[in-house]
């Protein structure tokens, strides 16, 4: 009968030793029967065991640390890649406290939002239709935090390469620069440990004391202030500049459901390319008329007519000059010609001018 | 915490000074259905330069107001005076039955 060999199931560190250890010992007595009858040399596949050393599986998992039951998408360390990479990647953000506001509300909320984001004509030669990469979601504010230091501290290009062990036994430069790394975390540290004064003036520094409690953000991926006040006119209504919307265009949002969630959102702050805005800011952005070309147009008006103002500022000194020397050598000449000829002259223009 | 009591809610802070947090968290243990069921909650935003302190204001159905210092309590110290006297309240609605 031929040695049985154990299915082995349970993964840990004991169970990965046997199943390095039995399967060897049970070659080992399948290459001794057969080895009497070849001519081939013995080998002993425990020999060979003991040469290698304990190799663990590649599905070994400590006992102390089990794999998370947590859904992959809310760990902690992927939600962190997750907002590194969404700070990095938004220019623009605005920043909502939401009291407690249900599941209904959030539903109606963001779709009172999409409506209107799907109203606003776009812009530009070729417009890009990003409209459905605007999105309204609620962030673990402690982790948003971490991320918002790691992406204003942290430069993953000034990381050195380290040493690391291969497979094979070399050694091989690696850069450990990901968000998760020692670098990263040694970074941050370094940078938020100083004096508050000093940490105040960063951009980090300055949305700290907003991210306080539950926190909602809104991310567009391209700034553009018409979007950016349909949004206002939605979420963050006041009525000079951001109107509501009509009762009668969009009935919905008027419901009871969308008003009181409405009313429990409340636009604290926002992110603009790095720089940190107020409510007064925000509205200042969302303001600005036909978006960067509207911005860019009154920039080439103002150069223009303050170019035009420079010409003829110029030009006058010359002409005045000019008209002065002229006036003053003519005067001359007639003060060479004597007081005769200066009368005749005078004569002269008088007819000319009767 | 005791909110069935709390008829008004008024408050003012600039969100980017750190004493505005007590007044923020206080907004947000104010159950969903607080307007619903008739609390009116009126809060005003400062702008970013503003040095104004902080305010919170609550006002009871028995028509007492509390002014509460949000600059120096924390939340849990505000949600304690206002439990304390919506506690009375309490007792008194129970005794009246």
């Amino acid at each position: 009968m031929p040695p049985r060999i154990r299915c082995l199931t349970a993964r840990g560190l004991g169970s990965a030793v046997n199943a390095s250890r039995i399967p060897s010992r049970s070659a080992a007595l399948l290459v001794s029967s057969t080895s009497t009858t070849s001519s081939t040399p013995r080998h002993y596949a425990t020999a060979v065991a003991i040469k290698s050393g304990l190799t663990l599986p590649a599905d070994y998992v400590p006992p102390t640390r089990p794999p998370t039951a947590r859904p992959a998408d809310v760990r902690k360390a992927q939600l962190l890649r997750t907002y590194t990479s969404l700070l990095r990647s938004t220019p623009l953000m605005l920043i909502f406290q939401h009291n407690n506001l249900t599941a209904t509300e959030w539903a109606a909320v963001r779709r009172e939002l999409r409506v209107a984001m799907a109203s606003v004509p776009l812009q530009g030669a070729e417009p890009i239709d990003f409209t459905s990469n605007i999105s309204l979601q609620v962030i673990r504010t402690r982790i948003f935090d971490v991320a918002l230091k790691v992406v204003e501290f942290f430069d993953p290009s000034k990381v050195r390469p380290t040493m690391a062990r291969t497979i094979s036994g070399s050694r091989a430069p690696v850069t450990y620069n990901h968000d998760l790394s020692k670098a990263a975390y040694e970074a941050v540290k370094e940078a938020t440990k100083g004096d508050s004064a000093q940490l105040a003036s960063t951009s980090y520094g300055q949305l700290a004391p907003l991210l306080v409690g539950p926190i909602a953000i809104l991310t567009f991926p391209i700034v553009s202030p018409a979007h950016l006040a349909a949004a206002m006119s939605i979420l963050a209504p006041s009525p000079p500049a951001f109107p509501p919307p009509s009762r009668k265009r969009t009935p919905n949002y008027y419901e009871p459901v969308a008003q009181s969630g409405l009313q429990k959102l409340l636009l604290i702050g926002g992110r603009i390319e790095g720089k940190v805005f107020d409510l007064d800011g925000v509205k200042w952005v969302g303001g600005i008329e036909h978006g960067l070309e509207g911005l860019r147009a009154q920039l080439v008006r103002m150069l223009q007519s303050a170019g035009l103002g420079l010409t003829s500022t110029l030009e006058g000194a010359g002409k005045s000059l000019w008209l002065t020397m002229e006036s003053r050598r003519s005067m001359m000449e007639e003060a060479e010609k004597g007081p005769e000829a200066a009368l005749e002259a005078a004569v002269k223009v008088e007819k000319k001018e009767g | 915490m005791i909110t069935h009591f709390i008829t008004n809610v008024t408050t003012r802070f600039n969100p980017f000074s750190a004493g505005a947090k007590s007044a923020r968290l206080f907004l947000t243990s104010l159950p969903p259905s607080a307007r619903a069921n008739g609390m009116s909650i009126v809060t005003e935003l400062l702008p970013r330069t503003s040095t104004a302190a902080s305010t919170l204001r609550v006002k009871f159905k028995d028509g007492k107001e509390l002014n509460l210092d949000c600059e120096n309590l924390g939340i849990k110290s505000i949600v304690e005076e206002v439990d304390r006297h919506s506690r009375a309240l309490q007792k008194q609605a129970d005794i009246d039955g």
